[in-house]
């Protein structure tokens, strides 16, 4: 049952599936919430503040990383970020990076901020990233978000899963690394596995 | 003074210099001759941004990535892209750099875009954005060489920077 399913479990599920490729983590306690699970790995990308501008960042890399060693480029977001504009998914599906998996963490509510309802609700995530050009799933529960994420890794094109997560939000310091310092250990871990 | 489409010839070549996989740009009638040029260029991959900071994104993406690549804009979108700018590309030391057409000047048709594009340099000072401007006061022999030195600009200082083009005649 989704109400049963954490954003911290789920974001669990995406390390393990994807321990090694690039992952970007959007703001606050997501990020706050993966740390904590899974430690601050180089080849996690944490966007601090930036909501709405993950899957544009990740577009950029799925292009720019086609050609190396990485199976998939998975970028995460809130179904708050996502909500902020869909153009961005006219744009995948215009591109098509076929290493690109966007995962929309969907808990209905702007969790970093007090849990305010989003109109996610109302919003067929999915549908309208398949009217877009893209694969889609609809998954709840951290099983199904496995096996959708494992399907994703054989797949040539770029797909989007929306798991739907209960509100809960766990307990966690804040996260204040320094952003030259996070982006700096990213590149060098993107350079070495480029060639 | 140089005519419009010399001076578009000349960002051509600045950007033929620089030689990017990736173009970004936005719809722009003053840009048109640049992006023309740039969709039928071989081996670069030129596409449309719907918004100014989806390509603040996708360009931090393809840097990151060790991709080369450009974005041309207009300055009356600079609005959309700075809080994007500022809290991704600058806070992480990341390199972009971006051609803005200028509007608003002499020769202006339109009779409401001069309310943002005139206080185009006065938001990016605020915003503590580099740029660099090219228009009628910089020999129009110099303005390609200046396109691909704001470039390196931009990867000697690992920061977004905009350069300023007057396609217009001012």
């Amino acid at each position: 049952m989704a109400e049963e399913f954490t954003r911290m479990e789920a974001l669990t599920v995406i390390d393990s599936v994807f321990p090694n490729d690039p992952v970007i983590v959007n703001v606050g306690a997501a990020i706050r919430e993966m740390a904590a699970a899974v430690g601050v790995k180089p080849n996690h990308l944490h966007i601090l503040d930036s909501m709405g501008l993950p899957p544009a960042i990740g577009l950029g890399l799925a292009m720019g990383l086609a050609e190396s060693r990485f199976e998939k480029i998975v970028t995460v977001e809130g179904d708050g970020g996502m909500l902020m504009g869909f153009s961005i998914l006219s744009t995948i599906g215009m591109l098509r990076p076929e290493k690109l998996v966007l995962v929309i963490i969907d808990n209905g509510t702007y969790g970093s901020t007090g849990n305010q309802p989003t109109a996610s609700e109302h919003t067929d995530f999915a549908a309208v990233a398949r009217a877009c050009g893209m694969e889609a799933r609809d998954v709840a529960g951290a099983d199904e978000l496995r096996v959708a994420l494992t399907e994703a890794k054989s797949l040539r094109a770029p797909i989007m899963i929306r798991a739907r997560v209960s509100t809960k939000t766990a307990k966690t310091p804040y996260f204040l690394k320094d952003p030259v310092v996070l982006a700096d250990t990213f590149r060098r871990y993107i350079s070495a596995g480029s060639a | 003074m140089a005519e419009p489409d010399e001076r578009s010839r000349a960002i051509i070549e600045g950007i033929e210099s620089i030689d990017p996989r990736y173009v970004l740009h936005l719809p722009s009638s003053t840009l048109v001759e640049i992006i023309n040029h740039m969709l039928d260029r071989p081996n670069t991959i030129t596409f449309p941004i719907p918004r100014e900071e989806e390509g603040v994104g996708i360009l931090a993406g393809l840097e990151l990535a060790g991709a080369k690549a450009v974005a041309i804009i207009q300055d009356n979108g600079i609005g959309n892209l700075l809080t994007a700018l500022t809290t991704f590309p600058m806070a992480y030391h990341i390199p972009q750099f971006y051609v803005v057409s200028r509007r608003g000047g002499l020769n202006e048709y339109n009779s409401m875009i001069h309310i943002i594009c005139e206080k185009v340099e006065d938001i990016l000072d605020a915003a503590d954005v580099r740029y660099f401007s090219l228009d009628g006061r910089t020999p129009i022999d110099q303005w390609a060489p200046t396109v691909q030195k704001a470039y390196d600009y931009s990867r000697v200082t690992h920061r977004p920077v905009m350069l300023l083009v007057n396609l217009m005649g001012g």
